[in-house]
């Protein structure tokens, strides 16, 4: 199973990629101007946080906007990958009203894919100035927080998931479980799209 | 570590290729540097000389503590005073970006001088993910710029072998484990060393101070973690600030200098928290500081924040090295 990181220049990029290793997937890190026929091969796609303001400066994220377009498979934005996500199918963005450095709680609303065997609160790292400040249509909060409405969000007709906070940093709680079950999405669509006739899109 | 043994061969396959004639390690005696010149020493043996730098900025006993492990560790190795060297150019700074220039650049003069007097056209680095990471690149902000080599002039005439650059320090401490590596076990410690700690000017007289209270804070943590008060943190240490402040000292009005501690809980070092250290050690280091020290430093105060938002270290290390990252599968 491939999993390629799409690196937006997080401090923590490189981390995602440590633990999709340590999940023993196959991954590298991509530069976020990779044309996409380069990583069509990826059965999933994880998008980095980025440097600050990172997803409210649109020439800063590179082909994230055509790998959301064009690729099928399950993508995971990750901070400023979330938010670039959320605005480019329609959502806005604005400074937080609180930012969040450190710990936060996380309360989880929605346990079907992602937070699934997941516990109900948990404490989550985050690291972000702005936020998503209207999700897009077509999408639902999935976990909120006391000082940020949109912690996780999903896509619902297609498995395309944002988290705010930061699952691949060690202080975040059942950090490793979220990324096992979006890996659980990308491995079962995998073997859809194996059994499928091709040609067809999903 | 996921795969330590097969790294280790791996890594020394690799730098068997690699290094096709002599090498120096630029080598702190610090877990990272350790590792990477056992690595290297069991990949190319003799053609391997461990360079250590004393630049007058090192913990107390610290370079007889590393000379210690050079011998143990039977490397070929070369200890270089070049304290006079650091001092003088140092004099008069206090602008972080200038220090940190300034640093990195007498490390590279003394690498190459020792590079060239064995006759070496690699030089080894022991440096590990968050170094580069948050040294910044291209797309990376820069956080704060690591030593390692410090403003890598391009002339340089050595190639570099960074064998480390996609670990973190856990897992660099597993495969000092595996390797037996003495350093394994060691606190982190910026390359730049007491520079970083000392905000303001970096003089002989105010690496003192810090060089004392660090290690009062070493030694009262490491016993409070001995006797079983406490966890013994990731990295624990004393900066001391630039400014001073009233105090009063046996009935006189005295201005001293304040010194901030700083512990943390980490396991990569990319996120923090603050150690909850017991009231009654941080008592025992404010007295023992505020007494042994009395006469240069009035105030003691504990930094309570985690990373993010804060980093571990006060001051920035020096460096101006960035390779533009290629990062791929190993």
């Amino acid at each position: 199973m491939k999993v390629y990181v799409v690196d937006n220049g997080s401090q923590w990029t490189h981390r995602e990629w440590r633990v999709l290793r340590y999940l023993k997937v196959e991954t590298k890190i991509v530069p976020n101007n990779t044309p996409f026929d380069d990583i069509k091969d990826a059965d999933g796609l994880v998008l980095s946080g980025g440097a600050p303001g990172g997803a409210c400066d649109a020439s800063a994220m590179g082909n994230n906007g055509v790998y959301l377009d064009r690729a099928e498979v399950p993508i995971l934005g990750v901070c400023a990958g979330m938010q670039f996500l959320c605005q480019h199918f329609g959502g806005e963005l604005g400074p937080g009203t609180v930012p969040e450095f450190g710990p936060v709680e996380l309360k989880v609303s929605g346990h079907e894919d992602l937070f699934k065997g997941l516990p109900d609160s948990f404490q989550v790292w985050a690291s972000h100035n702005d936020e998503v400040k209207r999700i897009p249509e077509g999408f639902e909060v999935t976990a909120s927080s006391s000082t940020c409405p949109h912690e996780a969000v999903r896509c619902l007709d297609r498995p395309i998931f944002g988290v705010q906070f930061h699952p691949e940093v060690e202080n975040t709680e059942h950090g490793v479980e979220i990324f096992q079950n979006f890996l659980a999405i990308v491995e079962s669509r995998r073997s859809r799209r194996d059994t499928r006739p091709r040609g067809r899109s999903f | 570590m996921l795969g330590a043994e097969e790294f280790i061969e791996d890594t020394i396959e690799d730098l068997k290729q690699k290094i096709t004639g002599k090498a120096i390690i630029a080598c702190s005696g610090g877990v990272d540097s350790m590792v990477a010149a056992v690595l290297a020493n069991k990949a190319v043996g003799d053609r391997l000389l461990a360079v250590y730098v004393d630049n007058g900025l090192m913990r107390k006993g610290e370079t007889e503590e590393v000379r210690g492990m050079f011998k143990a560790t039977g490397l070929n190795y070369d200890i270089v005073d070049a304290s006079e060297e650091f001092y003088a150019a140092l004099a008069g700074v206090e602008e972080p970006e200038r220090k940190r220039k300034i640093i990195g650049e007498k490390f590279i003069r003394v690498f190459e001088r020792k590079a060239k007097e064995f006759g070496a056209e690699f030089l080894v680095q022991g440096t590990i993910a968050p170094d580069w990471i948050e040294s910044g690149d291209g797309v990376r902000d820069t956080i704060k710029s690591h030593h390692n080599v410090g403003g890598l002039p391009k002339d340089m005439g050595m190639t570099l072998v960074e064998p480390l650059r996609d670990l973190y320090k856990d897992e660099v401490r597993d495969i000092a484990r595996m390797l037996g590596v003495v350093a394994s076990e060691r606190q982190p410690f910026p390359g730049p060393a007491l520079a970083v700690r000392c905000l303001g000017e970096v003089t002989p007289e105010n690496v003192a101070i810090v060089r004392e209270a660090c290690y009062i804070v070493e030694d009262e943590i490491r016993k409070a973690a001995a006797a079983g008060e406490m966890e013994l943190p990731w990295q624990y240490f004393a900066v001391l600030l630039p400014s001073k402040s009233v105090g009063v000292q046996g009935d006189r009005r005295a201005y001293g200098r304040t010194i901030a501690i700083r512990a943390v809980s980490s396991i990569d070092g990319m996120t923090a928290t603050y150690s909850k250290i017991p009231l009654q050690v941080l008592d025992r280091m404010s007295v023992r500081i505020t007494n042994e020290m009395k006469d240069s430093v009035n105030r003691v105060v504990y930094d309570i924040t985690n990373k993010p938002p804060a980093t571990i270290e006060w001051e920035r290390s020096p460096t101006v090295f960035t390779t533009k990252n290629s990062i791929v599968m190993p």
